[in-house]
């Protein structure tokens, strides 16, 4: 089970993504690429050298025709906080630049790009490739650059990048609550750029810890699971969905094992 | 003493020495680790003041209210508005980086002339005085020799204040061939017309419906209302039924609770299944028939002709009937009846589709259900909004030419005997050019928004018709398919640089004016179209001067909106109620006032003599087995098939199984494609009547058998290199075929081929 | 054993005896010392004028001995660093004293309508985010903490620029050793002096993310 915080000034971070609502329409990546400058090219069709913070991944039930149902799975950067729940993720621990770190008060796991030599360890440790590495200068054609967002640094060649949880949004916001005399933030006032840009809502994001946080409860309810649960990756990423194959997508499940099942002894196994 | 190789060793071990006693090795390696992280050419934007400003999209006719993150005079990011009636803060990702079509490589960044030949791409730059001279001149040669009749504008809008100015401009000047470019609203319009008697839109209320049953619409799919549609999935809860008929598994088709995959082209059918059904076990609204319902029954007219009525005309589309036209079993259509006519606000939605894909048909019997549902003005029903009359319009004057001119038939043949109901028939207008004797009908051309040699359906055809007309004026944005074969570019700015009013977009259940306001000072030499219409009309002088007796476009808002602007600037919209309260009493305007089932001029040709009345359907042309397949076209969100391309982000955001450099992928179930000996990825050759295509091949499961779906919007030539030359345009593979009640193109796919290239 | 010596012997003759050499050592060792402590932080930094040289000392008596006054927090929480050309030019639109510079002001800048490309002494590199509300307004810090007491100066100091990082000197600070206070009065700038800085009052150094963008 999850530690409880040593103090409540912490918080922890994570999102809730609703698959029955999700629609697949790349909202999310669009609003994402606009806030968090990140490049594009002529040809993008390489997924695995294409820039993306946020993926939407589509499956299907591989039940033929008209049977067949597909799901889109929104993909941002799971900000594992690792088996023990201290920040012990599968990138930060193999990073040899201390390029990347776990914000404990946040919970979210940082990727500094000037400190980055790009060796890309990070990349071979992460389970859900939320990390991309920039194979090539960034170019902004046009006037493009004058839309670029002051918030975040534009990266260079030869780094490393991957979500953020828009860190930046975490910042001003915890600004204005500096000019306004307060110390806690209010749940509307940090949000990321997919959440807010989410048409169907099926986004959700606030503290985990926070029980008036939506999260809180939401990734408690019974159709809450996160992708590859079995790594002990302990990601800060929940998925809702109603449909159990869905469920059996979202790890490598060997054949005749049942999510539900597993889910409930790994609990089991927890508490003792 | 002496001096040799040691002094000289020691001298530089001292100053080894010394130079590690000094700041000089620390400092250095310090300051060149900081070098390293420098890039000089990574930009770092600008910072400052971040201002919200609220304005409304108009890349498509959906109408959403954004809002506009600026900093200084750039404009960062676009976000929704929580509180706009539309969208109520949910965009489609083309609102969202619109930012990159603002600043990107497709503009046109001021007047230009061609240079070389047509098409060539060579420009030269001109000024604005001599580009709104060069149209003064032509125009006023054209009415010299009394041919005003001969300038046609095409528009992707009937509705704005542009639109509103063009239009007086031509009837001023002496033309009636305004055109307005095909959209899933044609039919829907008329449909409209013909069935409640009244020109404007239909609304959807989505949000309180408790069963939404869709045919084929794009709802989630990158319709003309994507921020409205999502807006509303997202609200309803889970208890609401949402039923999508569609022979692809969709976006639309995923996230609702049961998939109809009926066969395409058979919606028709199958609406009057349902009605069938509905008729037979008496699940029908007979208080609303009774009262407000006309042709259900059969009747006669004063003169003893006997027309059936809709009960009769059902009467053959039995669900063993039905089930074999669309492939469905029994069962799901007798079942699917019963639960659209038990539901407790059911409403049944049409259009918000590929433009052929939604027949007038179609429309009229999928209103016909809304009827038998007695759904109209009703919470979760449909309700009927009236054309926008916001625009108030001084009367002018006009001169004999101008009269003479506008009394001509319309080059594009609606309004004419044949197709009377119709106002526009764009894809008429290649054929009408290219079949006429020596000169081309039309002299010039002016192309105010839309993109025709895209849009319109066999953009070959198109493309030959465009090089017969001598004159040719862009006042597109964009360097889009159409601007490159123009003779005259006059860009109009972005909608973040400019005022632009956009009326209700379809689908809403209330009245929406919004005003999309400049948010950043425009970036290129660009003028509002307004503008140039007023100036060109000021240079004509005569009557035509004083039908424009405004400074500008912006004057023009300003002293039409009059009382709105002052909210609309404040706001951003402007809603009223008026056309959603309308009482049933007062709704129909048809000549029996009440809602007609079987309007003669719908089902039925016009002029037909022959009263027994039978659903017309649009056969695919094509030997069967020759060409065994058949082609669909499809939407999808994450490319725009409308008149502005997407953007670059939205390329970005497409799967490799879709585009991979620059091919498309089309979609063919796993059973049809090895019936072909065709596997994932291969490259093969799509065959159609209208034309071949290069195209590889991803295997899904979630189209039917044989079928082959491919993505409308690519295979582009303008714009960027960013968004051109990835795939082929599905259109130009789809040649048109006419309704034949209203002349609108029909052809929803096409008979087609496929073998391993 | 023998023969080396006399090796040496006869070598010593056609070679520098060893106090040459220790002479040649020490000129090296001093000559890159000077050079080292005096030369190169000369040679290391650039210096450049603001372009108007601004006396803060008359600013704060007039607008009310606030530094808020002209830099403010934004509503949204944001610092607004130096005044924009608007917000000067709300005074002086025309000029309101003899001042030379007041009028190079007005005329190289407000009848031009340009920015004033003031020159800041403690900028941070793009890949930082510095937050002033939680240092004013959290933690209660003074201006002059940081910045030195810029605010009764009369004039504005040369600004020096790194030629290898293009960062201000402000930030290293001027003593090459990084002893003591800089000169300015305010403190150093660097990632380690904000980290040594959170960890004493703090009690920890903070993560990456917690200034960096």
């Amino acid at each position: 089970m999850a530690q409880q915080p040593q103090h409540t000034k912490t918080k922890r971070y994570g999102m809730v993504i609703d698959l029955d609502k999700c629609t697949g329409c790349g909202a999310c990546m669009v609003a994402c690429y606009a806030e968090n400058n990140v490049p594009f090219r002529q040809d993008d069709s390489d997924k695995m050298r294409s820039l993306n913070w946020i993926r939407v991944m589509k499956v299907d039930n591989g039940k033929a025709f008209p049977d067949t149902e597909v799901c889109y799975i929104p993909m941002p950067c799971m900000q594992c906080d690792g088996q023990h729940m201290q920040g012990h993720s599968p990138c930060v621990s193999v990073c040899p630049a201390v390029a990347t770190d776990y914000d404990y008060p946040t919970g979210i796991v940082s990727q500094i790009y000037t400190r980055c030599f790009g060796c890309r360890y990070c990349m071979a440790a992460c389970p859900y490739h939320a990390r991309k590495f920039n194979w090539w200068d960034p170019k902004w054609p046009a006037d493009m650059e004058k839309y670029l967002n002051p918030d975040v640094s534009a990266r260079m060649r030869g780094v490393v990048e991957k979500c953020s949880f828009c860190y930046h949004r975490y910042q001003k916001a915890r600004d204005k609550a500096y000019v306004e005399g307060r110390d806690e933030l209010h749940e509307d006032e940090y949000q990321t750029a997919c959440t807010q840009a989410c048409p169907t809502n099926a986004i959700t994001f606030g503290d985990l810890y926070n029980p008036e946080h939506a999260v809180h409860s939401l990734s408690r309810s019974k159709n809450a699971f996160r992708l590859l649960e079995r790594l002990n990756t302990n990601p800060k990423v929940y998925y809702l969905s109603s449909k159990s194959w869905v469920r059996r997508v979202a790890d490598n499940y060997l054949e005749g094992e049942n999510p539900e099942q597993v889910a409930k002894a790994r609990k089991a196994a927890a508490t003792h | 003493m002496k001096i040799d190789r040691r002094c000289f060793l020691s001298l530089v071990i001292g100053g080894a020495v010394g130079t590690t006693l000094t700041p000089v090795p620390w400092k250095l390696t310090d300051d060149i680790a900081i070098w390293t992280q420098n890039w000089s050419w990574t930009p770092e934007p600008e910072d400052g003041p971040s201002k919200f400003v609220k304005s409304v999209c108009t890349q498509c006719s959906g109408g959403c209210g954004i809002i506009a993150r600026t900093i200084g005079n750039r404009a960062i990011k676009i976000e929704g508005q929580p509180d706009h009636p539309v969208n109520n803060g949910s965009l489609c990702p083309k609102a969202i980086s619109a930012t990159q079509h603002l600043y990107g490589p497709s503009r046109i960044q001021g007047p230009m002339k061609r240079a070389g030949e047509r098409g060539q791409g060579k420009w030269e730059k001109i000024s604005w005085d001599e580009a709104i001279s060069t149209v003064t001149e032509k125009l006023a040669e054209l009415r010299t020799r009394g041919k005003p009749h001969s300038v046609a504008c095409i528009s992707d809008t009937d509705r704005n204040s542009v639109a509103y100015l063009l239009d007086r401009f031509l009837r001023a000047y002496g033309s009636p061939n305004f055109i307005r470019t095909p959209s899933s609203a044609d039919a829907q319009e008329l449909a409209l017309y013909l069935s409640f008697g009244r020109q404007g839109t239909i609304g959807y209320d989505f949000k309180q419906s408790d069963f939404i049953l869709s045919f084929g619409c794009a709802l989630m799919d990158g319709c003309d209302a994507a921020g409205q549609m999502m807006s509303a999935f997202g609200d309803m809860d889970k208890k609401t039924r949402l039923v999508q008929i569609e022979a692809r598994l969709s976006d639309t088709a995923a996230k609702a609770s049961q998939w109809v995959a009926a066969k395409p082209g058979t919606e028709t059918d199958l609406a009057l299944g349902l009605g069938h059904v509905m008729v037979r076990d008496g699940l029908y609204d007979k208080a609303f028939i009774d009262s407000h319902g006309f042709a259900f029954e059969d009747r006669e007219d004063e003169a003893g002709n006997a027309y059936p009525g809709y009960r009769s005309l059902v009467r053959d589309y039995s669900p063993e009937k039905v089930a074999k036209t669309t492939g469905l079993p029994e069962k799901t259509i007798e079942s699917l009846a019963r639960a659209f006519a038990r539901a407790r606000r059911p409403v049944a939605v049409t259009g918000f589709s590929n433009p052929a894909a939604a027949s007038v048909n179609q429309a009229l019997a999928v209103f016909a259900l809304n009827a038998l549902a007695g759904n109209f003005q009703k919470p979760g029903g449909v309700f009927v909004i009236d054309e926008p009359d916001y625009l108030s319009w001084t009367e002018m004057k006009i001169d004999k030419t101008a009269s003479a001119g506008n009394q001509q038939a319309r080059i594009d043949g609606a309004g004419t005997k044949r197709f009377a109901h119709t106002r526009y028939l764009p894809n008429r207008l290649p054929e009408a050019i290219n079949s006429s004797q020596g000169d081309s009908p039309v002299q010039a051309l002016l192309v105010a928004g839309g993109n025709p040699l895209y849009t319109l359906a066999d953009p070959q055809s198109a493309k030959k018709a465009f090089e017969k007309i001598p004159f040719i004026v862009s006042f597109s944005t964009f360097m889009d398919e159409t601007a490159e074969q123009a003779d005259l570019l006059l860009p109009h700015p972005h909608f973040l640089e400019c005022y632009q009013d956009v009326p209700t977009p379809a689908g809403m259940a209330k009245t929406v004016i919004s005003l999309a306001r400049p948010v950043v000072k425009p970036v290129y030499d660009t003028r509002h179209t307004g503008d140039v219409i007023i100036e060109t009309a000021k240079n004509l002088g005569g009557f035509i001067e004083n039908a424009f007796p405004w400074k500008n476009h912006e004057d023009f808002l300003k002293k039409t909106l009059s009382d709105q602007w002052e909210t609309l600037e404040k706001q951003g919209y402007w809603t009223d109620d008026s056309s959603r309260d309308n009482s049933l009493e007062k709704l129909f305007r048809t000549s029996s006032q009440r809602f007609e089932f079987l309007p003669r001029a719908g089902f039925e040709t016009q002029g037909s003599e022959n009263p027994k009345s039978k659903v017309q359907t649009v056969s695919l042309p094509g030997d069967v087995n020759e060409l065994p397949l058949v082609l669909v076209p499809y939407s999808t969100i994450r490319i725009s098939g409308g008149a502005v391309a997407n953007t670059p982000f939205m390329t970005k955001t497409v799967d490799a199984n879709v585009i991979a450099q620059q091919d498309v992928f089309v979609e063919i179930n796993p059973e049809t494609a090895s019936e072909y000996g065709l596997s994932q990825g291969d490259k093969a050759t799509l065959k159609t009547p209208a034309g071949n295509a290069k195209v590889r091949v991803n295997l899904f499961e979630g189209i039917m058998p044989g079928l082959v779906a491919m993505p409308a919007g690519l295979g582009r030539t303008g714009f960027s290199d960013y968004i051109a030359g990835k795939g082929v345009n599905v259109y130009g593979l789809i040649a048109p075929a006419a309704d034949p009640a209203s002349g609108l193109n029909a052809a929803w796919g096409a008979r087609a081929a496929i073998g391993k290239a | 054993m023998s023969t080396q010596s006399d090796n040496q012997t006869a070598a010593a003759g056609n070679r520098s005896s060893g106090w040459v050499v220790f002479v040649f050592f020490m000129i090296g060792l001093v000559a890159s010392i000077i050079s080292g402590w005096v030369a190169f932080p000369e040679l290391l930094y650039s210096t450049k004028q603001q372009p108007i040289d601004f006396n803060h000392q008359v600013h704060l008596e007039q607008m009310g001995g606030q530094c808020n006054s002209c830099h403010f927090f934004r509503e949204d929480g944001s610092f607004s660093g130096s005044p924009t050309l608007e917000e000067c030019k709300s005074c002086h639109m025309y000029p309101m004293t003899g001042n030379e510079n007041e009028q190079k002001f007005i005329d190289e800048y407000v009848n031009q309508d340009k920015e004033v490309p003031w020159l800041i002494y403690a900028e941070q590199p793009p890949c930082v985010f510095f937050s002033h509300a939680a240092h004013v307004k959290g933690a209660d810090m003074q201006c002059a903490t940081c910045h030195g007491d810029i605010g009764h100066s009369t004039s504005l100091r040369e600004y020096q620029e790194n030629r290898i990082t293009g960062y201000s000197r402000d930030i290293w600070g001027k003593s090459m050793l990084r002893l003591g206070e800089p000169d300015h009065g305010g403190r150093h700038q660097k990632m380690n002096d904000c980290a040594e800085c959170h960890l004493k009052e703090t009690g920890s150094k903070g993560d990456c993310f917690q200034c960096h963008k």
